[in-house]
């Protein structure tokens, strides 16, 4: 009998989305009472972690499926990152007429699957999650159904990303016939020869991987998918799914793959720095802000990616950070978006923003500290993420590496610093209006003061995070 | 044993007639009916040489599902009947050596599949595997997948349970002005409600208030 404590997170997640299901298709108009139930029930889910959380690494179902630190530390972000997407973007949905029962409860499954993905110790589970968690992904994108550009964006990133699951499958697969087992620990037992075709079945999943981070040279599904998604849907893309696939990649590369680091870390390496400069230089060009948020996400992939390459437990935390740190900027940055609103309509190009601080001098404020937390300038959040990662680069005198993502990170301060110009220096636009959601003020707020206040208090998030020790 | 050879050479000659059959029928539905009529047989194939769980799964999935699907598409696109004869008309005979080129590599693929693994001297035989003959292959095939791969298979419901909710959402229109039959007021509708007997007096006529 196995203790059934330590994956009731799952439980209560799984029951709860048919509960949701229920509730929804007998009461009429339960629309907003079931987006409320939904983020109470993600909050109660998260108590659940965090009440059961491991001091060491527990194996469950024929040791498939693993309850460790990384695991744990990392549902929490995914389950409080969801209830927060989730309680910003109610009005959004209002206006945008597609507040129905299925968008919650979509949420909760693709949560449920990212939950399954961090957790897996096989392969088998893994793609189940996976799969489970994209399957959402794909209804969420072409949620907006009556819009060309959701339906475009959702049709796009299902055959680009079934594209990539194959590759995944087939480097499963390869991996599968070479070790003879689906088994993480066993596979990593099993992989110290270096046969070609070990060496293909990792580059296949790690293709597929990086095709689901948008990592460069995989990255082209995601300024459209994040263009066309409704903006709420948009703001989950680019969060939420990041932190569960990063800890996937995290596990394969330290689970299985460890005795294989010769094959796979160039591979990272040459992932990372393509993201980096991509994703500072094709931003540039861009006038909407969804786009250049797609095109600055796949540049703080590159440097997350970074913290991976170095193989030690340093790096792999200060990935971590950053990740977590991202999604507190993202958060707010979107928290900006929705609260750019005129008689129903939303804006989301950069001329929208002109002379923004005229009219609305503490979202600017705001805007402003996002920005320069995202462009990486101290003494904000952004900066220490990116201390971190840079500094246990150098550690492993990977000087190369570090000195691209130094360049790449003053190119990409270009595109930032150009939209703090347009919203401080430029002419003023009609006003906005200001009646939002007392959540969005909240959230705008707390993600705003994080990034502020980070600096007093860093010690206490690397104390966290280091609790996680792969290697 | 003579009766399982028999048998063996009754449900092949079906399959492989039937499996002809699809290809040359002319009418699409006889094509479907001559497919359903294969996986049929190959299923009692299955049966007898003691996979029963593939032969009941084959009539579930394949016949159940697939076939029922094909029909549909059939019906609902009209092709009943095809046009041009297959191997005489001049448009489909540009088809038929591509088609003859796949079928024989596929043809030597197979030999190449099945020779490997007869002769192949370190592979594993399947007598050498330890069986239960005791127990069916649906018993051990539940008592893994109940136990192991619990998680595996409740997760898959979930993968589905949210392919339906997509189908829904991404479809179901609640359209706005249907006139919707009421079972319930038609049912319970009386003569006293609909029809009233006046009595008309002559030259008056009948005033209605409505």
């Amino acid at each position: 009998m196995i203790n059934l404590n330590f994956i009731s997170a799952e439980i209560f997640i799984s029951v709860s989305i048919m509960f949701l299901l229920i509730l929804g298709v007998f009461k009429k108009n339960s629309s907003s009472l079931i987006h409320n139930l939904s983020i109470g029930l993600l909050l109660i889910t998260g108590i659940l972690i965090l009440n059961n959380y491991p001091d060491k690494s527990l194996t469950f179902f024929a040791n498939s499926y693993i309850i460790d630190t990384l695991s744990s530390l990392m549902k929490i972000f995914t389950v409080i990152g969801g209830a927060l997407v989730l309680s910003i973007s109610k009005k959004y949905l209002k206006i945008s007429n597609i507040f129905l029962i299925e968008y919650p409860i979509l949420i909760l499954c693709s949560i449920l699957g990212m939950m399954v993905m961090i957790s897996s110790n096989d392969l088998i589970v893994f793609y189940i999650g996976l799969e489970l968690q994209s399957l959402a992904l794909y209804v969420l994108a072409s949620f907006n159904r009556d819009q060309l550009k959701s339906s475009e964006s959702g049709l796009k990133y299902f055959v680009l990303s079934a594209l990539s699951s194959g590759l995944l499958l087939y480097g499963c697969s390869l991996i599968y016939g070479f070790s003879e087992s689906t088994n993480f620990n066993i596979i990593g037992n099993a992989l110290k020869s270096t046969h070609y075709g070990l060496t293909f079945g990792i580059v296949f999943i790690l293709v597929g991987l990086a095709f689901k981070i948008s990592a460069v040279p995989f990255h082209m599904w995601a300024p459209d998918v994040y263009e066309g998604s409704p903006t709420s849907v948009t703001l989950f893309f680019a969060t939420v799914p990041k932190v569960a696939a990063l800890t996937v990649f995290i596990r394969f590369l330290y689970v299985p793959f460890i005795n294989m680091i010769d094959q796979w870390q160039p591979i990272i390496i040459f992932l990372s720095i393509a993201s980096m400069i991509f994703g500072a230089i094709a931003a540039i060009g861009q006038n909407n802000l969804k786009r250049l948020v797609a095109y600055s996400s796949i540049g703080h992939i590159g440097y997350t990616l970074a913290g991976l390459s170095v193989a030690t437990n340093e790096g792999i935390q200060a990935s971590i950070i950053y990740i977590s740190i991202y999604m507190v900027m993202n958060l707010g940055l979107f928290s900006c978006l929705f609260m750019m609103k005129r008689n129903d309509q939303f804006f989301e190009t950069i001329e929208d923003l002109s002379g923004l601080s005229k009219n609305h001098p503490i979202l600017s404020l705001s805007f402003l500290v996002i920005l320069f937390s995202l462009a990486g300038i101290p003494p904000l959040a952004g900066f220490f993420a990116k201390f971190y990662i840079f500094k246990s680069v150098i550690e492993q005198s990977m000087y190369f590496l570090a000195i691209v993502g130094l360049l790449s990170t003053v190119i990409a301060a270009f595109y930032y610093l150009k939209i703090i110009k347009v919203i401080y220096f430029d002419k003023e636009k009609e006003k906005y209006d200001t009646d939002h959601s007392t959540w969005l003020k909240v959230s705008l707020a707390i993600s705003t003061l994080l990034i502020l206040l980070y600096f007093i208090f860093p010690s206490k998030i690397v104390e966290i995070v280091s609790s996680v020790t792969i290697i | 044993m003579l009766a399982h050879a028999i048998f063996f050479y009754i449900f092949s000659f079906i399959a492989i007639v039937s499996a002809i059959m699809v290809t040359v029928s002319k009418n699409t539905v006889h094509s479907v009916f001559f497919l359903i009529l294969d996986f049929i047989s190959i299923s009692c194939l299955f049966i007898m040489i003691g996979a029963e769980f593939l032969g009941m799964i084959m009539l579930i999935v394949y016949v159940g599902a697939v076939a029922v699907l094909f029909l549909f598409v059939v019906m609902m696109l009209n092709v009943a009947q095809q046009k041009n004869q297959w191997f005489s008309a001049r448009e489909s005979s540009k088809h038929i050596p591509i088609g003859l080129i796949i079928s024989v590599i596929i043809f030597f693929e197979l030999i190449i599949v099945i020779g490997g693994w007869k002769y192949k001297p370190d592979l594993m035989p399947a007598v050498s595997l330890t069986m239960d003959k005791e127990i069916s292959n649906t018993h051990a095939l539940g008592n893994i997948l109940y136990t192991d791969y619990i998680h595996i298979f409740q997760l898959s419901g979930m993968v589905l349970l949210v392919a339906m909710i997509g189908a829904i959402v991404l479809t179901f229109r609640q359209r706005s002005g249907v006139k919707r039959q009421s079972y319930f007021s038609q049912i319970s509708r009386e003569r006293s409600d609909a029809v009233e007997i006046i009595n008309v007096e002559s030259n008056k006529g009948v005033k209605f208030d409505d």
